[in-house]
């Protein structure tokens, strides 16, 4: 059943791009969807796509709001030129989200979710070439236990679905190597105050303190908990891995904090360099996400162009024929999921007020 | 760290939040004391506040270089914050509330509710929907007391709130106008039947109640460095939550209120759960009301029966 | 003699069934109600049927919060709280007990009630500005239980895979012509019920425990039941509310019932005309559709917003369709402790 919109017969193809765009994570999402405009505009100058026809991004905020993301799944879903979505951001709006565009048989793809339950809902619509947090998750754990010697740690959450799911898979596998886990509490995004959350860490003393959530809360936590002298080392998730984080933090505070990252080093692969100029010329400072809104999207215009036809099932069709995809953040190879084959965990540490790749995480 | 520590911790960082929180309720519980009237849209206030000091910093921070005048700067940082939250507090209650002094009761809340709306989306767009960084505006030093640890920042927060709230409990017991501002909350028309310039009061009363809330938000950029669109409705709920508690109309009232309430709201983070921080101060709310309405040291308002 | 008589007796009952019809719905509000279920066939635009859904919802709404705050007259600024009572419980026991919408719709009616008239409670001792504090304060507590009791409520991630009403074998599904026509028949019939109270004792006591609360209950009228009833009625049309929003939505998160719910829902019926239904209906029309008109303008929208309320109080506080007699309000009710 596709949606219930009229056939359209403008010459336009929109590809939806679906992601916080106001309010406290809004940089990540416009950094997201730069990207994905960038892409579109690049294959309107050189002509992919479907002959006759140009693309055009329609991108809708969604707020990191679940019931919100839903009301952004149905606008995309009622416009008839809308054939695909880049989208969501957070993987408690992808989830809902999802089953909107598995019932109308559009093609989505997430360049940021990460949590493992989207793909395991068998959806055929549902992408993502992003890793999973069931492998960034231990992969962190790994890291902090064999490389940072920590023995005892302190999980925090943010409660949603990817910071919660991301902190409990790191938490199993810190206890398998046996690293004593001294507590795991959940914080409310959009607090202000962890000072008492804080305190009570500091009291236990632990050698690190891991942080499942996204940036705006991140810094807090750790601007808070150096002020207190807790000086316990401080790890994240993608979550974090944005200059938005060191910015908040300050350079001085977030030095040293350590992150897991979905991918790897951007500026080591040659053809992302054409991208960074391009995105940087047009849009300034490039954020820690562009890279994979720019891939995603441009796996979409790939699988449009295939298709040959402004037709959600068409499209739907060459996306899962597609044998894999060379992007700026790698290559992406779908499994019957929709999850990427490659699973490619980076560890990222800030030095001198920036996120610097130190190497895969082993 | 021992449990005492921890306690001595978890006191000292609430009692930060309670004098912003204090600052904040005086304006709530002033305005109330007079015209009965729950001003929503302070929260906001207190918000822009925090926004202009940033404001400030940018745009004055050319001229400031060098620690020789860091003193200087941050009075001029607070100056500036305190006038430009005055001036909104009168121009809202010139032209928002005051046309409306006779109207339904529901009224002027709606307004003020409509001015929150208002200051808040302004803010917004003027500034950008996401949380902007609050620069050092001192060089943070941390002091330790043993495995206590205060930064200077705290001891400043608690000196320039305990300031403004003596300056303020000064003024409203020995000068003219503070008598009127009294008078007004005892008993508006025998007020005015003295001879006592009503509209000029309340107009004193909400510019320092919005100087105290802009002083407020510049402190509250500082300790948390993050400033938000969002920040004045919670934290004003929380600061009426204070003015209620010690007693609305009750200046001394407010500033007890504030500091207890920022004190219970961390503990009862630290030692049951941070996640019901809220729902505590909340609590806290509806119990003072249902058995204690009053509050902690009685409620001035006026008593008509 | 008795021939006319019995006749005569006979056209009374008629007339009285159809007098009660009409007393309700006069000539004009017919000709509006065919005309609302004429316009999904009219305009098919899927968009503007799903505004016009979200409006009606918010009219439900309305017209439970009119119950308590403009008949009854005490004021709640956390209406969202029993909106989202009856949201998550259509949404649990459809999810864990699969209790399909027209039954679901009933139990969150009630349970919503119910939680409406605990509230009541504070309400009895306290008057004015006290207990809209106290409904503040519950309303967020509310709020932020649902967002921290992740095993029950889902947290701030919140609930999916609620079921979409049956009917037979149609499935409303994501449609909203459906739901249109489902919210604008249950908005007639509870309109016709709220007017039959209007004009009942217990409407009557409303308006009394309104205007002078301590001569009301002098009068014989007991305000505890008077208020509790006001709080239970309001609450179980939330409810309504809320199971048909969790149902059209499929996904429910505490997000979606936060303050500014609940200020929107108390500015609709102020800025419509306080205590009239059809200033209410109005009110809930002008502010739902105000944002999509606006939707060019999306950043201004709640800038608008705010703009709009501060104007319309300064130019007609009494609301659009209030009528003067409403200016009597008193100033404030707060010194009027009387029930101690």
């Amino acid at each position: 059943m596709s949606g219930c919109g009229q056939a359209s017969n403008s010459k336009v193809i929109k590809i939806g791009c679906a992601a916080p765009l106001t309010g406290d994570q809004a940089q990540i999402g416009i950094d997201k969807c730069r990207a994905v405009k960038l892409a579109v505009q690049q294959a309107n100058e050189k002509g992919i796509g479907v002959p006759g026809y140009t693309f055009e991004v329609l991108s809708l905020d969604d707020q990191h709001n679940p019931a919100q993301a839903v009301n952004v799944a149905k606008k995309f879903v009622s416009d008839p030129d809308v054939i695909a979505v880049v989208g969501h951001f957070n993987s408690s709006c992808t989830k809902p989200a999802s089953a909107i565009y598995h019932e109308a048989g559009m093609t989505q793809i997430t360049a940021t979710s990460t949590n493992p339950e989207l793909s395991k809902q068998g959806f055929k619509t549902f992408f993502r070439i992003a890793a999973t947090d069931d492998v960034q998750g231990p992969k962190g754990a790994e890291f902090a236990a064999h490389h940072l010697a920590a023995k005892k740690v302190f999980i925090i959450d943010d409660k949603t679905t990817y910071g919660k799911g991301l902190a409990d898979e790191f938490e199993r596998k810190s206890k398998s190597l046996g690293v004593e886990v001294l507590g795991h509490e959940g914080i409310t995004q959009g607090d202000k105050d962890f000072t008492p959350l804080l305190t009570k860490i500091k009291s236990l003393n632990p050698d690190l303190i891991y942080f499942g959530g996204i940036y705006p809360e991140g810094a807090l936590l750790l601007r808070q908990a150096r002020s207190l002298n807790l000086v316990s080392e401080f790890m994240g998730g993608d979550g974090l891995t944005t200059p938005v984080f060191v910015e908040l933090a300050s350079a001085e505070i977030a030095e040293g904090t350590y992150a897991t990252m979905v991918g790897g080093d951007m500026k080591k692969v040659p053809s992302a360099q054409s991208f960074i100029k391009a995105y940087e010329a047009q849009y300034g400072e490039i954020g820690q996400w562009s890279a994979y809104g720019y891939d995603a999207a441009n796996i979409l215009i790939q699988a449009i162009q295939k298709a040959g036809k402004k037709n959600r099932a068409a499209v739907l069709d060459a996306m899962r024929q597609i044998p894999s995809f060379q992007g700026v953040t790698g290559e992406v190879v779908f499994d019957e999921k929709g999850d990427n084959k490659n699973q490619f965990i980076g560890i990222f540490k800030v030095e001198k007020g920036k996120f610097i790749y130190i190497g895969p995480a082993e | 760290m021992t449990a005492r520590d921890v306690f001595i911790q978890q006191v000292t960082n609430g009692l930060t939040i309670g004098m912003i929180y204090a600052l904040i309720a005086l304006g709530y519980t002033i305005v109330y004391g007079i015209i009965q009237l729950i001003n929503f849209a302070h929260g906001e206030v207190f918000m822009v506040g925090a926004y202009l000091s940033l404001f400030a910093f940018t745009l004055f921070s050319g001229f400031f270089s060098g620690t020789g005048g860091s003193i200087f700067f941050l009075v001029l940082i607070f100056l500036f914050a305190m006038l430009g939250t005055s001036l909104i507090g009168l121009m809202v209650e010139r032209f928002a509330y005051r046309p409306l002094r006779g109207a339904p009761r529901l009224a002027p809340l709606i307004t003020a509710i409509g001015v929150s709306f208002l200051l808040q989306n302004s803010v917004m767009l003027i500034f950008g929907p996401t949380d902007k960084s609050f620069p050092n505006l001192i060089e943070t030093k941390k002091i330790s007391f043993g495995a206590v640890t205060l930064t200077n920042l705290q001891i400043l927060i608690a000196v320039v709130s305990l300031s403004l709230m003596i300056i303020l409990h000064i003024f409203i017991k020995k000068t003219k106008t503070g008598k009127a501002m009294r008078a007004l909350a005892d008993d508006r028309e025998a007020a005015s039947l003295v001879g006592i310039n009503t509209n000029r009061i309340i107009s004193i009363a909400f510019l320092i109640g919005s100087a105290l809330a802009g002083a407020g938000g510049v402190m509250f950029g500082m300790y948390y460095h993050t400033i938000n669109f969002h920040d004045g409705y919670l934290a004003g709920l929380k600061a009426f939550t204070a003015a209620v508690f010690g007693g609305i109309g009750n200046i001394p009232g407010a500033m007890i209120g504030g500091l207890l309430l920022g004190i219970l709201e961390g503990v009862s983070a630290g030692y049951l759960s941070s996640e019901w921080k809220n729902v505590f101060a909340f609590l806290i709310l509806i119990l003072i009301l249902l058995f204690r309405p009053s509050g902690l040291l009685g409620s001035r308002v006026v008593k008509k029966v | 003699m008795r021939k006319t008589s019995r006749r005569r007796i006979k056209k009374k009952k008629r007339s009285n069934f159809f007098s009660e019809i009409k007393s309700v719905f006069s000539f004009k509000s017919t000709l509006l109600i065919l005309f609302i279920f004429i316009l999904p066939l009219l305009d098919r635009n899927a968009y503007h049927i799903d505004v016009l859904v979200t409006a009606g919802i918010f009219m439900l709404l309305a017209l439970g919060l009119n119950v308590i705050v403009g008949s009854a007259g005490i004021l709640n600024l956390g209406y969202a709280a029993l909106f989202a009572i009856g949201a998550y419980t259509y949404a649990l026991v459809n999810i864990h007990l699969h209790i399909p919408f027209w039954i679901g719709l009933w139990v969150s009616a009630f349970s919503a009630a119910f939680f409406g008239m605990i509230l009541a409670f504070p309400a009895i001792r306290l008057t004015g500005d006290y207990i809209a504090m106290v409904t503040l304060g519950t309303g967020e507590i509310v709020r932020i239980m649902l967002n921290n009791l992740d095993p029950i409520t889902g947290g701030p991630n919140g609930l999916l895979g609620i079921e979409h009403p049956t009917l037979w074998i149609y499935d409303f599904g994501v449609h909203s012509t459906p739901y249109y026509f489902l919210i604008f028949a249950l908005l007639i019939l509870i309109i016709f019920i709220l007017k039959r109270i209007e004009s009942s004792r217990l409407g009557r006591a409303w308006i009394a425990l309104r205007e002078d609360e301590l001569a009301a209950s002098c009068m014989g009228i007991n305000p505890v039941w008077a208020k509790l009833s006001a709080f239970g009625i309001g609450g179980f049309i939330a409810g309504i509310a809320g199971s048909i929003f969790a149902a059209k939505q499929g996904t429910i998160s505490p997000d979606s019932f936060d303050f500014v719910v609940s200020v929107t829902v108390l500015a609709m019926i102020v800025l419509g005309g306080l205590g009239k239904i059809s200033g209410v209906i109005t009110g809930a029309l002008a502010l739902s559709l105000l944002p999509e008109l606006l939707r060019g303008f999306d950043l201004y929208r709640m800038l608008l917003f705010g703009l709009a309320m501060i104007i319309i109080m300064l130019f007609r506080p009494q609301g659009i369709l209030g009528e003067h007699h409403q200016e009597e309000f008193k100033e404030n009710l707060f010194e009027r402790k009387t029930s101690q």
